[in-house]
């Protein structure tokens, strides 16, 4: 048993486990607020990473003002989607909104094919986050480095963002009872807004981080988003501390997978998520009687 | 039955009527399935061009005009099967080229014997068209997988190193190409250190690049394509892989070039039956004219296309007909020249068009001198080596 | 009905090839049974592909290896794929709504990929190829003129079953029990048992469906396990009208039908699909017709 290559693995896991909990940052809180299945979501993730690409080298601005502008654009994105398709149909039962963020996502997807291409584009390494960082035990590419730590940053400003601010109160009591804190006075379509898109910003910022390491390509979000939704189920539908811990759960459980039982990784994502919607469906962290 | 429901069935029945059957007309009609949607589209859509390109190069066979008439599988072997039957059964076409994707070839290769009409596979690699799934209506032109693997395994296991790491996508195609790689290693001594397999659209290749590390090989071979490729070139490159070990990839070619930019994947090593360059006459000057259409070069893949539909409308001329017995008969055992093979020769044993193949190595940024120039040529292997000996496959031909 | 038996009839010679009139049936004859349980019942099964694709493989299987009648092989691929539905809905329903959609959609991920991985039984991503169509005691299978009108003779079945099935007491009951289960369980109804069959019985129609299929393609690709496959379906109850049962069937075959011509026309036609969904979930939902009705009652 080589301990040192295991380890080495599990560190590298991490940088999966980081890029599931920015997705399911932004699944669970939508998923918790409004009680919407945002699938959705995956294409929000792509659009964050085409916006990059067009930001850095259409626009030829610096990386670091993607990071900033282009969760903003995404989320702007997931307002207007909110605000004329998705709260139209909260009155109905769930599915009629599961099923129109299945619609979305087809069309979000062919429209990027039909704009930018079919076959991705190009996004390297921004040169100042280039090379390696020896930590010791292996060469971590600095980069990679980059991304735990901030989504370690990232998952602890919105933790404390609903857990510590008037705003996320607001939104952890639309969450419980929206009705109620309605009728107590809070706009709570603007509040679902907001959520929207906040959970839509966070998943762009994913799609941002993770284009220099990934293939841009319209289906780059598919791949993601069935694990993000083991991610968010996992924890727990609307607990952002059952997001990170599950995130890294998961992460990890894949790595693992690949050292041990190689390509039935991908079907372990599956099985683990029928134990757990069939056993305890409010996951790790999450609040009973919501869906069951 | 409603009063919606009758009204909305009239208006479908006058929909249908109106689009209905095609006319027959007399051309010659050449059917092409290929990739138009999708992540593969900018692949599929050169196939169809060559396919075009050819029709009007070659302008009229026993009098009749050449018509080309497309359909996309979406890179999917269901559709490419119902689109077999579509072209067979009503666009009646004389014959079927291109085809992406393996399965989907070996889908519309079972059709071409149900309608008793030719497919000329030039797109799909898979051995088992002139193998264990064979047919005397099917031909397959151009690259495929043995010829791939082994070309790359007997030349690289010579010029490159002895200690090879693979990763695979898993699917039928990669399995296939690991199979035949690591018997070609075999035959020059080579060791095969490991092997990952890796679900197809896995965006990050790091974990296998970790292990590629730690087996510490001379080549870490891709048999992979498309974003996969890119990704696990990516990984290769950041976790310092791609300076301790030459890459091979097993399909690598202009257009997957084009999106991530060629940086990433300078000094690594493919093999082919083709390259504009390869000296052959006719070759350049096609690769301009299409150059000069499209804004692009073709890659191998549809030359190949090209070379099938030109080889095709000669044979049709050869034999005075389009009836499928007398032209394939017309193309077994042939032997020709174009523009894509010199000389390519259609083996009657199994049904494969065999040629010299090549190996490329990509360029560096800095020698790209012109469009779509990546690869240079640093070696090349005779057709029975890369070939093999016929009726190595075990085809049992069955048709007429 | 005299119109429709007409229009089935000559469906063959209408559209432009055999096998398209074919395969408009087999996804209506789906569309009948995922009505029952998502329209009649409410139940939200995101992975009825599964039971569409065991249905297909089963029969291609049987008739290779086994060279049954087709008939027989058909019956085979229904009772395999029943006994997978079983289990699979026997878990799902313990949980409602979304959680129910999203265990459905996580077994069939698992067939998916266990047949992809199972190449030496389903040829993985290659698709089981050289399917068979064997006599159907006199009658020769081989030409797509014949294999229509057999399928047609499924067609007619199931929905003669279908509308028995949804105008019995069974079928009021599953309604009941879409409108309020809590009510229905007071009444004396045991809504595990109604979900369940119901489920089980939409499985049916689908294996059925499958098995049809094996025959028509003579091969069965991977891709009918897929998310896409669900997801079309789904489409189809949406456009149709969930819960009319005719409505489905219409759209199924509308849109097999579409998606066959605009694939030949252009190649945006997945954005036209994405369209039509998003458009058909946001207009064809229950509440606008009580809306508009407000609406105009308000001025």
């Amino acid at each position: 048993m080589d301990y040192h290559f295991i380890f080495m693995h599990l560190f590298n896991g991490l940088i999966l486990g980081s890029i599931y909990i920015l997705l399911s940052l932004g699944l669970t809180v939508i998923l918790g607020t409004l009680g919407v299945v945002n699938f959705a979501h995956g294409a929000l993730y792509m659009l964050g990473a085409y916006a990059a690409y067009s930001v850095v080298k259409l626009f030829g601005l610096h990386f670091v003002v993607a990071i900033v502008i282009c969760p903003v654009i995404v989320g702007v994105i997931g307002i207007l989607l909110e605000k004329f398709l998705i709260s139209k149909l909260y009155k109905l039962p769930h599915y009629y909104n599961l099923l129109l963020t299945f619609g979305i996502m087809f069309f979000i997807q062919d429209a990027i094919k039909i704009i930018y291409g079919p076959q991705g584009v190009p996004f390297n390494i921004p040169r100042f986050l280039g090379g390696s960082v020896d930590l010791g035990f292996m060469l971590l590419p600095k980069y990679r480095l980059f991304i735990i730590l901030l989504t370690g940053f990232l998952s602890l400003g919105v933790w404390l963002f609903i857990d510590k601010t008037k705003l996320g109160a607001i939104i952890r009591a639309g969450t419980d009872d929206s009705e109620m804190a309605d009728a107590l006075g809070t706009n709570i379509s603007r509040t679902f807004t907001l959520v929207f898109g906040l959970g839509a910003a966070l998943s762009g910022l994913a799609g941002v981080i993770a284009a220099p390491v990934q293939d841009v390509g319209p289906q780059m979000g598919m791949n993601f988003l069935t694990g993000a939704f083991v991610v968010v189920i996992v924890g727990g539908m609307g607990s952002i501390g059952g997001s990170i811990l599950s995130g890294l759960i998961i992460g990890e459980l894949i790595t693992l997978g690949i050292i041990f039982w190689g390509p039935v990784s991908t079907t372990l994502i599956y099985v683990f998520m029928a134990i757990v919607l069939i056993i305890r469906p409010r996951g790790l962290m999450g609040r009973a009687a919501f869906f069951e | 039955m409603t009063n919606k429901g009758l009204k909305i069935s009239v208006v479908l029945i006058g929909i249908l009527f109106w689009l209905g059957p095609a006319k027959a007309a007399d051309t010659v009609r050449v059917g092409v399935i290929t990739v138009l949607s999708g992540g593969q589209a900018n692949n599929g859509i050169v196939d169809l061009r060559c396919a075009q390109m050819a029709a009007k190069d070659y302008g009229t066979v026993l009098g009749k005009k050449v018509e080309v008439i497309e359909r996309d599988h979406a890179y999917n072997a269901g559709i490419a099967n119902e689109k077999a039957k579509e072209l067979y059964e009503k666009e009646n076409v004389d014959v079927i080229v291109a085809c992406p994707n393996s399965g989907a070839a070996l889908a519309v290769a079972e059709q071409a014997l149900i309608h008793k009409k030719p497919f000329l596979a030039s797109s799909a690699g898979t051995s088992d068209l002139f193998g264990k799934r064979c047919n005397r209506y099917v031909i397959k032109w151009g690259y495929n997988d043995y010829m791939l693997a082994t070309t790359v395994g007997l030349w690289g296991a010579e010029n490159l190193g002895k200690r090879w790491y693979t990763i695979t996508s898993d699917y039928a195609w990669g399995h296939d190409l690991l199979k035949l790689f690591t018997a070609a290693l075999a035959k020059k001594g080579g060791m095969h250190v490991g092997n990952d397999m890796v679900a197809l659209d896995t965006a990050d290749y790091s974990p296998y690049i970790l292990n590629a590390i730690k087996a510490k090989p001379d080549v870490l071979v891709l048999l992979n394509v498309g974003p996969d490729a890119v990704n696990a070139t990516k990984a290769a490159i950041e976790y310092g892989l791609k300076k301790q070990c030459k890459i091979i990839h097993a399909l690598l070619y202009e257009q997957m070039i084009q999106g991530p930019g060629v940086e990433i994947f300078s000094d690594d090593y493919v093999a082919g039956p083709w390259n504009w360059k390869v000296g052959y006459p006719g070759a350049k000057e096609f690769s301009d004219k299409f150059l000069k259409a499209y804004g692009e070069r073709p890659n191998y893949s549809a030359a190949g296309t090209y070379s099938a539909v030109w080889q095709y409308l000669e044979a049709v001329k050869r034999a005075g007909t389009t009836n499928p017995e007398a032209v394939i008969k017309a193309l077994e055992g042939h032997t020709f020249s174009d523009m894509f093979a010199n000389p390519g020769y259609i083996r009657p044993e199994e049904h494969v068009e065999v040629q010299k193949a090549y190996l490329f190595k990509v360029k560096r940024p800095e020698a790209v001198k012109e469009k779509d120039d990546y690869f240079d040529i640093v070696g090349s292997l005779s057709v029975e080596e890369a070939y093999g000996p016929p009726g190595l496959f075990g085809c049992k031909m069955k048709g007429f | 009905m005299i119109l429709a038996a007409l229009f089935l009839l000559l469906l063959p010679f209408i559209t432009s090839f055999k096998a398209l009139a074919s395969q408009m049936l087999i996804f209506a004859i789906i569309a009948i049974g995922y009505d029952i349980v998502f329209g009649y019942t409410g139940l939200l099964s995101l992975g009825h592909a599964a039971f569409f694709g065991i249905g297909a493989y089963g029969t291609g299987l049987s008739l290779i290896h086994l060279s049954v009648p087709a008939l027989l092989a058909i019956l085979i691929g229904i009772i395999i794929s029943l006994l997978v539905a079983f289990p699979i809905g026997y878990l799902a329903i313990r949980r409602r709504g979304i959680y129910f959609a999203m265990t459905t959609m996580a077994f069939a991920q698992m067939i998916y990929f266990i047949a992809f991985k199972w190449r030496a039984l389903t040829g993985g991503d290659d698709g089981l190829h050289g399917v068979p169509r064997p006599h159907w005691g006199p009658i020769d299978l081989s030409s797509e003129l014949t294999l229509y009108y057999f399928i047609l003779f499924f067609f007619i079945v199931s929905v003669i079953v279908g509308v028995r099935i949804v105008n019995s007491p069974f079928g009021k009951a599953l309604e009941c029990l879409r409108e309020n289960e809590d009510r229905a369980r007071s009444i004396g109804f045991s809504p595990a048992r109604l979900k369940i069959l119901s489920f089980v019985i939409s499985a049916f129609f689908a294996a059925l469906a499958g098995g049809l299929y094996a025959l028509l393609q003579n091969f069965v690709p991977l891709f009918t396990l897929s998310l896409d496959i669900s997801g079309d379906i789904v489409l189809m109850i949406l456009i149709g009208g969930k819960g009319t049962l005719y409505g489905p069937i219409m759209a199924a075959m509308a849109l097999v039908f579409l998606k066959n011509l605009l694939s030949s026309s252009t190649n945006i036609w997945p954005l036209f699909l994405g369209l039509l969904f998003v458009i058909s979930v946001m207009t064809f939902r229950q509440g606008i017709f009580k809306e508009l009705k407000e609406r105009l009652l308000k001025v």
